[in-house]
């Protein structure tokens, strides 16, 4: 239905010209509740409509954002990915083993292999991605379902982070380059360069998104996988592709949070795959109609990021944000479901 | 549709389509046989058969039956709503939060008699609420419960005092010491009370599945959920009726937990989903519904419960996530080999 009204926006003839597609409608009007949110958080928080503050806001969340964008993708083809938040874990505890001087110390958690940064990040991507293949591997040729192999999955990264671990963290003996990108930030300003990559990337899977035939393809697969598959579609090839991508997003963030804190923690990124889907949700994700945008999710990132920080602001206590989460995503849902049935009638 | 591989239906019997039903039927215990050898012959060494410390002694039986409570109760319902083709996420903060309400009554002076069903009540008013969000609002049950899940675990942690990390004994107001009666005192063979409503239950919901129209009419659900209702079934209120099931054995296994350690712990129901998932998915349910046992679900559960008690005597704890995470993939594989018919 959704390419339909895409195609058709391409082609404009007649009557149907200058009709949004229900994508667009859906970011527009979480911009909107953004905007509304961010309003009534502005009124009742103190020094909320601060520029620092707004700042804050959209650089705080980077690293869901970045984890948000392979979550989407695979949310519009149908599936879940609940992977990420052990990914995130294995790869950054993986990237300091590797990296840690080899034979330094009596202590095991302070001796890794000793090679160099750039090898070390390279193969911690890598193990990212055989996470990603085993995910698709499960889901795309054993046709499980995403939601039960990406929560098997998930222990098994991050059981195995513990495991290297020891169940706590690795942070002794790392060369200096270790703790740069994470920290640096982009010369005369305070943004980090975290926040750039999330920038670049929102921007690159935008137009992926929009722009691309695989991109275009991942929505025919989420709006009807047999159709997709009939005309041509590769579709077991494309949710692999989409897996291990969403794997490597996860590896990158997990590379970039273990080089901000110059440690890999084994209980990283607890939860975060929840916020990921949290955001997609947000964002007006579809999990049952090929419907979707990384755009969207990045609206729903901000949302999220209002939300809970003007809890924070109000003295909350911390214990509040899941069911602030909960609820956000839970009226989220049902907005959007009812500006959909609503529109133009 | 034909969604069980052991109707005979077949017009010519496949000899090899047999031997997998019969390894289908069996595989489970053996299984288990296996991983109880195994633990029971690897630490031979350092202790005596059936000696104290060994895994087969009776207080390890015991210990690890006692520990099972909780696992063993949800797991049985979560088959019935797994046949059914749904899925319930918030089992684990369900289970929280009602260990934590349980514990608050307790703690502030209500008897055993009236906390035990207030709780039960509270298990049905959440089950009840899965089941609205999936079946009138239709919202995706995974992600329905994922929402359910986190208000559940945010609920449960509001209600612990802040600087506390459960409701306990505090000064001036200490935990009556019966709240052990439920799940750890003896009643018989060494066992509580808790394990002995547990086995009830299980037998009850063993009858359920087998004999009564509900398990028929799950199965249906499950099957094809179109013919179902088009031969008359309402599926709304049969799978709202499972999840309402499910939240009522969470609160038992809330309440059995929360006895067992004298404490309402927010956290205690952390992963419960997934134990669950492993336990039916070794018990031979198929993921997408439509078959399954409620009896091999128990059987699936005893496995993951030897595991982890077993695993926890041989090697350090920090490898029981990815333990469980491989069990829960061969789990998967299994399932897939033997529970699926093979595609066409």
């Amino acid at each position: 239905m959704n390419v339909d009204t895409k195609l058709m926006q391409k082609k404009p003839t007649g009557s149907r010209m200058g009709k949004m597609s229900n994508e667009t409608f859906i970011t527009l009007f979480m911009i909107v509740m953004l905007i509304l949110v961010f309003g009534i958080a502005a009124l009742v928080v103190p020094n909320f409509y601060l520029p620092q503050n707004m700042l804050n806001l959209l650089a705080n969340n980077w690293f869901i954002v970045i984890v948000g964008i392979g979550v989407t993708f695979l949310l519009v083809t149908g599936n879940f990915d609940m992977s990420v938040g052990g990914v995130i874990a294995l790869t950054g505890v993986l990237s300091v083993y590797f990296c840690q001087g080899a034979n330094v110390s009596q202590n095991v958690l302070a001796n890794g292999l000793g090679l160099p940064y750039g090898v070390a990040v390279a193969l911690a991507l890598l193990c990212a991605m055989g996470v990603g293949g085993l995910n698709a591997f499960f889901v795309a040729r054993l046709k499980v379902p995403s939601i039960i192999v990406t929560l098997g999955t998930a222990m098994l990264a991050r059981g195995i982070a513990q495991v290297i671990t020891q169940g706590a963290q690795r942070n002794t003996s790392l060369p200096d380059v270790f703790g740069f990108i994470g920290t640096m930030a982009i010369p005369a300003t305070t943004i980090k360069i975290s926040v750039l990559v999330m920038l670049i990337l929102v921007f690159v899977a935008f137009i992926f998104e929009k722009k691309t035939v695989p991109g275009r393809r991942t929505y025919l697969i989420g709006a009807n996988s047999e159709a997709a598959r009939l005309s041509g579609v590769k579709v077991t090839r494309h949710l692999t592709s989409l897996f291990i991508l969403s794997a490597l997003l996860a590896g990158i963030t997990g590379i970039l949070l273990a080089s901000e804190f110059k440690a890999g923690v084994s209980n990283r990124a607890t939860g975060y795959e929840f916020d990921a889907l949290v955001v997609a949700l947000l964002g007006g994700v579809s999990i049952n109609g090929g419907r979707g945008s990384v755009l969207g999710m990045f609206v729903g990132a901000i949302i999220l990021s209002v939300v809970t920080s003007a809890s924070t602001g109000l003295l909350l206590s911390p214990d509040w944000q899941f069911i602030l989460k909960g609820s956000v995503t839970f009226i989220a849902i049902l907005a959007q479901r009812f500006a959909l049935e609503h529109r133009k009638v | 549709m034909n969604s069980t591989s052991q109707k005979p239906t077949r017009v010519t019997p496949d000899r090899s389509r047999d031997v997998r039903a019969t390894i289908k039927k069996y595989y489970i215990y053996v299984v288990l046989l296996f991983i109880v050898f195994v633990f029971s012959v690897v630490k031979l060494g350092e202790v005596e058969m059936f000696g104290r410390g060994h895994f087969l002694s009776p207080d390890s039986v015991v210990n690890m039956l006692r520990t099972a409570v909780p696992v063993l109760t949800l797991s049985g319902a979560f088959t019935l709503l797994m046949i059914s083709g749904y899925i319930d996420l918030s089992v684990g903060s369900a289970m929280s939060l009602n260990a934590v309400v349980f514990a608050l009554m307790i703690l502030n002076g209500v008897p055993f008699l009236l906390a035990f069903p207030i709780t039960l009540v509270l298990g049905v008013i959440l089950g009840a609420i899965n089941g609205y969000l999936v079946m009138k609002l239709r919202i995706t049950p995974v992600i329905a419960t994922l929402v359910t899940l986190l208000i559940f675990k945010g609920l449960a942690l509001l209600i612990v005092p802040d600087g506390s990390s459960a409701i306990k004994s505090i000064p001036g107001k200490p935990m009556p010491e019966w709240i052990n009666d439920y799940a750890r005192h003896d009643v018989l063979l060494g066992l509580p009370m808790a394990f002995f409503v547990a086995v009830a239950l299980i037998a009850v919901l063993v009858i359920v599945q087998r004999k009564t129209i509900l398990g028929k009419y799950a199965a249906a659900v499950g099957g094809n959920r179109t013919a179902a209702e088009l031969s008359g079934i309402n599926a709304v209120k049969v799978v709202w009726f499972l999840y309402i099931l499910v939240g009522v054995f969470a609160a038992l296994a809330g309440m059995a937990r929360a006895s067992y350690m004298s404490l309402g712990d927010p956290l205690s129901g952390d992963n419960m989903e997934l134990t669950c998932i492993i336990a039916v998915l070794l018990g031979g349910t198929a993921f997408s519904g439509g078959e399954g046992s409620v009896a091999k679900t128990m059987v699936g559960a005893l496995i993951v419960i030897s595991i982890t008690t077993g695993l926890m005597t041989v090697i350090p704890a920090y490898w029981q996530t990815v333990a469980m995470g491989s069990v829960l993939l061969i789990a998967v594989v299994l399932n897939h080999l033997l529970v699926r018919e093979p595609a066409k």
